[in-house]
């Protein structure tokens, strides 16, 4: 038994090894010698082709239905050189080209016809309706070629007001391809705004033709199909009228850089959000000359920066509610208690001086407000202590992406650890002085000068901030909704919140508010203004008028005041006064508005 | 060195069939590339080089024992390795396979191959035989391992061929047929049971798991291709650098799974036929050899590498003949990749080794304790 055993083995796996041999040899005789004149002609004369139809994407609207962004098909000739040589002379092939479509082949497009270096060959983009009527006509000319139906995106001339927050479309580059295998070079995908983030939902499926086709290139039978599927409509939450109007009240006010932004405070939903100056969209896509793309890449206003996401600025006293509040609920005051504050503020041999000279006198934190006293901020400051103002100024969600998809930076709230960790140096007092009036480490988004007095005007929630509304699911042919989404709710008192609030309200009513302005607006409605030092040194000591060194200008807002709902936050690059300029620019805005019916 | 050290210290047929398959391989690489300005073959070239020295030199300095000694040290390695690509592996269509050197692609998966079949054969070597139920379970951990990490990469081609030799050797090992003839029934006849207590979802995430190309009309489209070349062969083939099929961008992978079938087209019925017998002589020779040895080391290693062999190449022919769905398996030798040439090259420089150190005393002693393995 065990010798049959020993022998067995090996002589199993042999005569297995032998037996797939033999079958595989069986096979190659079968398909080469006894179908191989078959398959030879199927090689010869037969090919498969693949011919790939993209959808067109989804559009873009705005909250209302407005459209800013659609597909609309162009054609495209597109060349099978193989199909092409067998039946034509590239001569002959050029010759009519030019003599009946007008089109002239480049030197490249002709190499590549000749030397097959590719499958298929693009001869010509965007077709006019008179080509592709005398391609069908002469087509008996033209084996091999075949048109193409290439969906090509339109930007609405609203969609200018906020190219920034749409993006751009292009082909995917060799990155994305080799990220994503289903995506094929001839298909637009999201490059930037919300044509990436919500490229998922916009881009549809393209479909895929095989077909075979015999040696003239003339359709034999279509072996297997897959129908393209179109790309979802979206629905933003931007209110272009709004939109628009923030456009040219900036525009008007003759500023050369920032940003607003105007949100709904109860869904955070996102009605609004220019960044200054903007760019022509459409020629962005199209192909500008390099001229222009020079101009717009070496343009000291960054048109192409989203500053209301991408930028970090200083907040200046828009920060000061938010201090005012997290004081008041240490217990550290209450509404009542009155600081003596005046024109300067000393700790050891460093002075710290109020922006206005005179000091406030013996004042309680809505007076404080009312007139943006720096040194009653100092001594809060000092109070409260840095670590409890940084933890709350992150629970409101400073610092953080509230929503990574569409946020793209978010602010440093610095504390000790971050000090230590960045700038290798200890936490001092005057640190605190400084942060307590949002200067100093402190840097934020203009995006996020919203975050900083939401939860005081919405009930104390922290929202996550949504740019767009909802979507038309075309699978089962409904409109989803995107919800409102809690992030954490936090509790304040009421009397807290209220003292704060009128602080607000005589900003813009008080007899020392800093930006009367705002009570052109027809609406009661309450705000804070801002103006941050940008390069103290310099601004103070050399009399600099240079434009990027001047101070940042700041304007914070929320109307109706019983009852906001819109919470607007206005940012001025290097504007030099959040009174002078950018509470005027609120003002224009929330005015033009009320009239034309947009806001009530 | 002159030629007749080589006769007399290696085996002369397998030293000259995978000389000349590395060789011929440059010559097809370069056939099925060359249209697209690729300098692949360039690459090929190197590499090539590179496993002729392999071949000459290793079996000279290297002595397989040692190997044998380090092979779970290199086992830890080449799992290390494989953990290593799946974190910061280089992407490409979908799989991570890659570690990038800079200048060079590393891909351990195909390094993996020759480190199990040196594991496996070291670890028989230890045991008592026929293998015991105990020691099929360790065997069953220590491929488990590898086979996931490079299933999940997802490489389900590399995955079987780390598995398929071992096989080969656990039945060249023979084992106790009870247990594991109980523990595979088991398997069997519960399995049905099993999957009836699955859920939905994860039933189809078991199909998905085995056979994730399923559904792919990427691999019907390569099929239909690759049977047209290697059919429009005929009987003498187009002639090299002739096949209109692959010039003309009508077969995918043209220079790795798909060499075959370029080779098919150009070549003919009579070369590629021949091609197959060369594989069936080769895999069946190391078999033989490793039949007659008596160190079990050297004979387990032999008979790994030659159903590695044999196993690959089969798999690879009857995929691009279509007599098996497209699972991603590189044709030994032949198909462009440096890891794999260089591996394979390794794996025959072993094989050298055994053959000069082991096969003048084994073929001497032949008991029959020895030959009933």
């Amino acid at each position: 038994m065990v010798k049959i055993w020993k022998f067995n083995r090996f002589h199993i796996v042999s005569i297995l090894f032998i037996l797939v041999a033999v079958v595989i040899v069986s096979r190659l005789f079968y398909l080469q010698v006894i179908k191989g004149e078959y398959y030879r002609e199927l090689s010869d004369r037969n090919y498969m082709k693949v011919f790939i139809t993209n959808p067109p994407r989804g559009r873009i609207y705005d909250r209302n239905g407005v459209l800013l962004a659609y597909d609309i098909p162009t054609f495209q000739l597109i060349c099978f050189p193989y199909i092409l040589k067998k039946n034509h002379s590239v001569e002959e092939f050029k010759h009519n080209l030019e003599k009946y479509l007008n089109i002239t082949l480049t030197q490249k497009q002709e190499e590549m016809i000749s030397k097959n270096l590719h499958p298929t060959v693009v001869v010509k983009k965007e077709l006019t309706q008179d080509q592709v009527f005398r391609f069908w006509n002469y087509s008996y000319l033209f084996n091999g070629l075949y048109i193409e139906v290439v969906p090509k995106r339109v930007y609405t001339e609203y969609a200018n007001y906020l190219p920034h927050v749409i993006g751009y479309v292009g082909y995917p580059s060799e990155k994305d391809l080799n990220k994503n295998p289903t995506l094929n070079i001839n298909m637009l995908i999201g490059k930037a705004g919300v044509e990436k983030i919500y490229d998922h939902i916009l881009r549809g499926k393209p479909g895929e033709k095989t077909v075979l086709v015999d040696a003239m290139g003339r359709q034999k039978k279509i072996l297997w199909e897959e129908e393209p599927e179109k790309g979802n409509d979206i629905y933003l939450t931007i209110d272009i009228r709004l939109q628009k109007i923030a456009y040219e009240s900036f525009k008007e006010s003759g500023k050369e850089s920032g940003a607003v932004v105007i949100v709904d405070p109860k869904t955070y939903e996102i009605l609004t959000l220019l960044s200054y100056p903007t760019y022509d969209l459409q020629k962005f896509y199209q192909g500008m000359t390099l001229e222009e793309w020079k101009q717009l890449t070496t343009n000291k206003y960054k048109p192409l920066l989203n500053k209301a996401f991408s930028g970090l600025y200083p907040p200046g006293s828009i920060y000061k509610p938010l201090v005012s509040l997290v004081a008041l609920e240490n217990g550290v005051i209450t509404p009542q208690t009155k600081i003596l504050s005046k024109g300067e503020f000393s700790i050891g041999k460093y002075v710290y001086k109020n922006w206005d000279k005179r000091g406030c006198g013996y004042i309680d934190v809505s007076h404080a407000l009312e007139m943006s006293c720096d040194t009653f901020y100092y001594q809060l400051g000092l109070r409260v202590g840095a670590e409890s103002i940084s933890k709350y100024t992150r629970l409101f969600g400073v610092g953080e992406k509230l929503n990574p998809d569409i946020e793209t930076k978010s602010g440093i709230v610095p504390d000790k650890t971050w000090k230590k960790k960045v700038l290798k140096t200890s936490w001092f007092h005057g640190d605190t002085v400084n942060l307590s009036i949002g200067q100093g480490y402190l840097v934020i988004t203009p995006f996020e000068a919203t975050k900083m007095v939401l939860p005081i005007i919405n009930g104390g929630y922290v929202l996550k901030p949504n740019i767009l509304k909802s979507y038309f699911d075309n699978k089962t042919q409904r409109l989803v909704h995107i919800q409102k989404e809690i992030i954490r709710k936090m509790e304040f008192k009421s009397y807290n919140v209220e003292a704060v609030k009128y602080g607000m309200y005589k900003v813009v009513y008080g007899y020392a508010g800093t930006a009367k302005v705002m009570g052109t607006v027809p609406i009661k409605n309450a705000g804070k203004t801002g103006t941050a030092q940008v390069y103290t040194y310099a601004t103070r000591h050399k009399k600099y008028h240079r434009w990027d060194l001047r101070d940042h200008a700041w304007f914070v807002s929320f109307l109706p005041y019983d009852d906001p709902k819109y919470l607007t936050a206005v940012f001025v690059e290097h504007g030099e006064s959040g009174g002078k300029v950018a509470a005027p620019i609120a003002a224009s805005i929330l005015r033009k508005a009320y009239y034309q019916k947009v806001i009530d | 060195m002159d030629i007749r050290s080589i006769v007399k210290d290696y085996d002369p047929y397998v030293f000259l069939i995978s000389v000349l398959l590395i060789i011929w391989s440059v010559i097809n690489i370069y056939s099925a590339s060359f249209h697209e300005f690729s300098n692949l073959y360039i690459k090929q070239i190197f590499f090539s080089l590179l496993s002729l020295l392999i071949i000459l030199f290793i079996p000279r300095f290297v002595n397989y024992r040692k190997l044998l000694e380090l092979s779970f040290i290199l086992y830890i390695l080449g799992v290390l390795m494989l953990v290593f690509v799946k974190l910061f592996g280089t992407t490409v269509l979908g799989a991570k396979r890659w570690i990038n050197l800079g200048f060079f692609q590393l891909q351990p998966s195909e390094l993996m191959k020759l480190i199990i079949i040196l594991t496996v054969a070291h670890f028989l070597s230890k045991i008592q035989l026929p293998i015991s139920f105990k020691n099929f379970l360790k065997l069953i951990g220590l491929i488990a391992v590898p086979f996931v990490l490079i299933k999940i990469q997802p490489d389900l081609g590399s995955a079987l061929l780390v598995l398929l030799p071992v096989l080969f050797m656990v039945f060249f090992a023979g084992f106790k047929s009870r247990y594991i003839l109980v523990f595979n029934l088991g398997i069997l006849l519960l399995s049905p049971v099993i999957w009836n207590h699955l859920q939905d979802y994860q039933k189809s995430r078991i199909i998905a798991f085995l056979n994730p190309e399923e559904h792919s009309k990427e691999s019907a489209y390569q099929i239909i291709q690759a049977v047209i070349a290697v059919g429009s062969g005929q009987v003498i083939g187009k002639g090299f650098l002739e096949g209109s099929q692959s010039k003309y961008y009508f077969l995918p992978e043209q220079h790795t799974d798909f060499i075959f079938a370029t080779i098919g087209e150009e070549w003919g019925f009579l070369v590629s036929s021949l091609l197959v017998l060369v594989y069936l002589f080769l895999s069946l020779r190391i078999l033989y050899i490793g039949y007659g040895l008596s160190d079990m080391g050297g004979k387990f290693i032999c008979y790994g590498i030659g159903s590695l062999i044999g196993v690959q190449a089969f798999i690879n022919i009857s995929m691009n003949i279509g007599l098996l769905p497209v699972v991603g398996v590189p044709l030994p030798f032949l198909s462009y990749g440096g890891t794999a040439l260089i591996s394979f090259s390794l794996l025959i420089a072993i094989y050298q080794n055994i053959y000069r150190v082991d096969r003048s005393i084994s073929f001497k002693l032949v008991s029959s304790e020895v030959q009933k393995y």
